[in-house]
């Protein structure tokens, strides 16, 4: 893995340090010239060698060689030959813009003088008043321009005399002259007029003493050069082309020198006769200075080129190195691409373990690092600098797609392993990681707070939520205080101020929105809630709808859905037994009659013999009793299992309770004649009248009347009375029981009787009949007792 | 030599006891075990009357009595142990001319047998040729011009109070008057603790008019609110 990173970072280092540090018209796939180190091939050592030639021709021909600085791109277009009169052009050029823009002014101040005109012929008094004003603004203008220019026309450059451009050009001379680097003679019309060193003469022999391999002749028609005795093709096809830069064209360049086709000599040129020579191995040229007390140098460009020239071949085979021994890491790593691969994925886990807003924050750091590597490249002088530069004197992006690659390829190659392994981690991790949310900070929190948090209680999950809005609004307030003391304190940058008040008002709205839509969300739970439950109350079973997961109350809600269909289950369940208990008894009662139906019939028959000996009659009398019995006692069973089930068909109607009782003792009078009980009633005159069903209610009384006939002290009485109790209607039975009245006894509870014993008549079902019937009537069934006394109320609502 | 009457049912015992009871009253029995050996007998004897149980092997009451229906129009009786309304609506409703709820009251199946067969072999024709002076509801029949109440063909006994009372019921069928309306329009004049006098004579009229006075089927107890007479669906 090591061995990988180390070879990447080499060869990526190494590579960008090349492209970095490589001679400008050199590509990198001409690796000769690329460690040649002859700085002779260097672009720079044909533009100062041009630059000179202008200013020697320059001289020879008595041009001005005043403002002219050495080499270099600036330096010949400014020399004599040709900027004799630049100047001046430069000084005209800048006097005729003068004099258009104030013709435009001029002109403009005509057309407000008609604008005026205008508006003081529609009557616009006021308004043309104004803008007289803003004419007389603009008037004061002009004539501030005029007196500019003025100034302008005084500064006008003078023309040099003769002697003045002499003066300069010897001049240029002593300060070359010295620097021996750099030999060369000048004449005109065969006049030597310049020279530093007596070994060269203008003969066109090109002859030049040891150590000078380059030697450039210019015979007044053309230039030779020669170079380690070899001669160069100067003029090509023998057209001058103008290209932008050395490094966009990568290749060598034309000589801007004269004789080419489309650049021929002219009649002064002609009388000139320039030789020079470049040293092969340039030395640091000093001079003695009175002046400075001491020593100065002279030009010496060209050591200094070869100086430098050598310091980047020694940089360049360093970073060649690194890049080949890059190179051959890589290739070992590619042997063991598998443990690579496991390092990858061990890495990846390391990464998934930081949270993603620090992984951005350190990928946000690499980047910054590469800024500052960018921009403290070149010191000074920075990559960063030019970048803008170029961005604003380039025409913008253009410049920028133009000088922009120039730019950045001279970047330091620090910056570009540093940004390769930055994106490299990035990949990795996104490869690997893909749950970039999991991971996050936020993402966590928002776990926290969501999923998390549901084991939380609910109060303390809304009191956080709370605090959070109560944090958030205290920021805000922070923020807005901050702002407010900045202002006081005179902080200008209003910028700033509003970005930070209008941030902390969205992070506050922000806040407060997620925490108001929490909070929403769980009031429509709670309403979801209590309107389940009602529905629950009511014995509405349905199903909840909406997804809840991740809600606050989601425990809740599925706690409740757990109840409801625990409810839903028991009902159900309920009612399928009642409903097979009534099916049981259904099915036993039929299967009891049957038999009963011989039984009855054939005891019928025995009845019906008439030499039966008396005993025997006695015994058919029993039998018949007893099967009687027993059919009524099927016949309530199945009854009351029906009523108590609610099976039971029901025919409500309006009745007159009062009439109901006294029909029910009226078709019960003779069984109450004959026994020793009598019947006493209070009923209301007028008709009390109630909704229920009337064949069932008779059933109920008939019961009622039964059992206190059955069940009372001889000779006693039995009330019955009817009386209005509010809204309901109340029926009473009271009699004295025969038997002592067991005080917990549950009297309606099936087959319950006064005694135990079970023998006399009746099926033991009748107080139950009585109020499974008044209870399906939807009446109220009850009974007390008091001492002996039994009373039973029946209570109904009164219609009507 | 009576009637012949068809008595299915899968219980032999019961079978047999009707059999003596209607052979007591004079009719020829035939007996059958399940639908399919009734619809047997009854395509080869000539049976008046059928007493069928619903629950029975092979082909049950109901079904049977569908398939009687579809050729013989002679009155059928089910017997079951189902003693439900809604079971006694399915029945009378599948063509049965009623329906007898186990376990029954010998004499009241021998009354209602007697009665079927006098309305289908005597009396079967009675509601075509049905006068204005002639009201009549089931097996009751009365002849206003006679003020006679007929059951069944034969002429009751009643007393001027319970002919009267009779008359006001059979002549309203269906209506609910109460006893004291009962008791104004009969005795006219204004009712004092008039319910356990109608009552009384209403009971009186049940025992001479209902194959079962305990349970009545023509003069009914409308509770709470007074007595009508039942308007039966049947044969009307």
């Amino acid at each position: 893995m090591m061995v990988f990173i180390l070879g990447v970072s080499l060869t990526l280092g190494g590579m960008a340090g090349i492209l970095k540090d490589k001679p400008g018209n050199v590509r990198v796939w001409q690796v000769k010239e690329l460690f040649q180190g002859d700085y002779q091939q260097n672009y720079r050592f044909q533009d100062y060698i041009t630059g000179r030639f202008w200013n020697f021709v320059t001289m020879a021909t008595g041009g001005n060689v005043e403002n002219s600085q050495g080499y270099g791109a600036e330096g010949y277009w400014d020399s004599g030959y040709y900027g004799s009169y630049g100047d001046y052009n430069v000084w005209n050029n800048g006097w005729e813009s003068y004099q258009d823009t104030l013709e435009d002014m001029t002109d403009g101040y005509e057309e407000m003088e008609e604008a005026w005109r205008e508006l003081q012929e529609n009557g616009a008094y006021e308004e043309a008043e104004e803008f007289r004003e803003e004419m007389n603004a603009y008037l004061e203008e002009i004539e501030n321009y005029r007196k500019e220019m003025e100034i302008y026309q005084n500064n006008r450059p003078k023309e040099l005399t003769q002697e003045e451009k002499k003066k300069a050009a010897q001049k240029y001379h002593d300060r070359i002259k010295g620097d021996k680097n750099l030999l060369y003679t000048i004449s005109c019309e065969n006049q030597v007029l310049y020279a530093n060193s007596e070994l060269l003469s203008t003969d066109g022999k090109m002859t030049a003493p040891e150590g000078y391999n380059f030697l450039l002749y210019f015979d007044g028609e053309r230039v030779r050069v020669l170079k380690d005795g070899k001669e160069l093709d100067i003029y090509g096809d023998g057209y001058y082309r103008e290209e932008n830069t050395w490094q966009e064209t990568g290749r060598k360049k034309d000589w801007f020198v004269p004789g080419y086709l489309n650049f021929p000599v002219d009649e002064n040129l002609k009388k000139v006769k320039v030789f020079l020579a470049a040293a092969q191995e340039p030395v640091l040229y000093m001079e003695v200075s009175q002046k400075n007390s001491g020593s100065t140098q002279y030009d010496n460009w060209l050591y200094w080129m070869d100086y430098n020239c050598q310091a980047n071949q020694k940089l360049l085979r360093k970073e060649a190195a690194c890049a080949l021994l890059g190179l051959v890491l890589l290739f070992l790593a590619f042997l063991s691409r598998k443990s690579r691969k496991e390092a990858e994925a061990k890495l990846a886990g390391i990464q998934a373990g930081i949270w993603a807003e620090c992984k951005a924050l350190l990928l946000l750091g690499v980047l910054f690092l590469v800024f500052l590597i960018i921009k403290s490249s070149n010191q000074g002088y920075g990559l960063w600098q030019e970048l803008t530069e170029v961005y604003y004197y380039e025409n913008g992006v253009e410049g920028l797609s133009v000088y922009g690659w120039e730019i950045l390829r001279n970047t330091d190659p620090a910056a570009w392993v540093l940004l390769f392994w930055g994106i490299c981690l990035v990949w990795n991790d996104l490869k690997y990681n893909k749950k970039l949310w999991i991971n996050s900070l936020s993402g966590k929190l928002y776990k926290v707070f969501s999923l998390k948090g549901i084991s939380l209680s609910l109060a303390r999950r809304m009191a956080c939520r709370n605090r959070g809005v109560f944090a958030g609004a205290a920021f805000y307030v922070l923020v807005l205080l901050g702002v407010a003391i900045l202002r006081i304190n005179g902080y200008k940058n209003n910028g700033v101020l509003t970005l930070m008040a209008f941030g902390g008002a969205v992070l506050f709205l922000l806040l407060a929105y997620f925490v108001g839509k929490k909070n929403m969300e769980t009031a429509r739970d709670m309403e979801t809630i209590s309107g389940c439950i009602s529905e629950i109350r009511n014995g509405n079973y349905r199903d909840m709808e909406g997804d809840f997961t991740g809600h606050d109350l989601q425990n809740i809600l599925a706690e409740l859905e757990d109840i409801r269909h625990g409810m839903e289950k028991a009902v159900e369940e309920q009612m399928r037994s009642q409903k097979m208990k009534v099916e049981l008894i259904a099915n036993v009662s039929h299967d009891i009659k049957t038999p009963l139906t011989s039984i009855i019939s054939y005891v019928q028959f025995l009845k019906q013999e008439e030499d039966l000996p008396e005993h025997v009659k006695d015994y058919v009398k029993i039998l018949d009793e007893k099967s009687q019995r027993l059919k009524n006692m099927v016949q309530d069973v199945f009854a009351v299992s029906k009523a108590a089930s609610g099976e039971l068909p029901m025919h409500m109607e309006e009745l007159d309770f009062g009439k109901l009782l006294n029909q029910t003792m009226a078709d019960m009078e003779e069984q109450i004649e004959n026994s020793a009980i009598s019947f006493r009633t209070e009923l209301p005159e007028t008709p009390v009248m109630i909704r229920a069903d009337g064949e069932r209610m008779y059933r109920v009384f008939q019961n009622l009347f039964q059992n206190a006939i059955q069940y009372s002290i001889a000779g006693s009485r039995v009330y019955v009375t009817l009386q209005r109790d509010g809204i309901m209607a109340v029926a009473s039975v009271k009699n004295a029981s025969l038997m002592e009245l067991n005080k917990e006894k549950d009297f309606s509870e099936r087959f319950a009787r006064g005694d135990q014993s079970r023998t006399d008549g009746g099926s033991g079902l009748g107080l139950s009949i009585a109020q499974s019937f008044t209870e399906a009537c939807e009446g109220e069934f009850s009974w007390e007792t008091d001492a002996d006394l039994f009373v039973v109320r029946v209570s109904f609502r009164i219609a009507g | 030599m009576g009637e012949c009457v068809l008595v299915v049912d899968d219980d032999r015992e019961i079978v047999k006891a009707i059999g003596i009871l209607l052979e007591g009253e004079g009719y020829q029995v035939q007996k059958a075990y399940d639908g399919l050996q009734a619809l047997d007998i009854l395509a080869t004897h000539p049976v008046k009357l059928v007493l069928i149980d619903v629950m029975m092997p092979k082909l049950d009451g109901l079904s049977a009595l569908m398939r009687i229906r579809e050729k013989q129009n002679i009155p059928i009786i089910v017997l079951s142990a189902k003693g439900e309304d809604s079971d006694k609506v399915l029945g009378l409703s599948m063509g049965a001319d009623d329906y007898v709820a186990k376990p029954y009251n010998p004499q009241e199946l021998a009354a209602r047998v007697k009665s079927h067969l006098r309305r289908y072999t005597s009396l079967g024709d009675i509601h075509t040729r049905r006068d204005a002076s002639e009201i009549v509801n089931g097996r009751l029949l009365y002849k206003t011009d006679e003020r006679v109440i007929y059951a069944d063909g034969e002429a009751i006994r009643l007393t001027a109070t319970e002919t009267k009372i009779v008359e006001l019921l059979m002549r309203n069928l269906g209506r609910v008057f109460p006893a004291e309306e009962i008791y104004r329009r009969v005795w006219e004049e204004e009712s004092f603790a008039s319910e356990n006098t109608v009552m009384v004579h209403i009971r009186r009229i049940r025992e001479k008019l209902e194959l079962n006075p305990k349970e009545p089927e023509y003069i009914k107890v409308v509770w709470g609110i007074g007595y009508k007479m039942e308007k039966q669906e049947k044969c009307n």
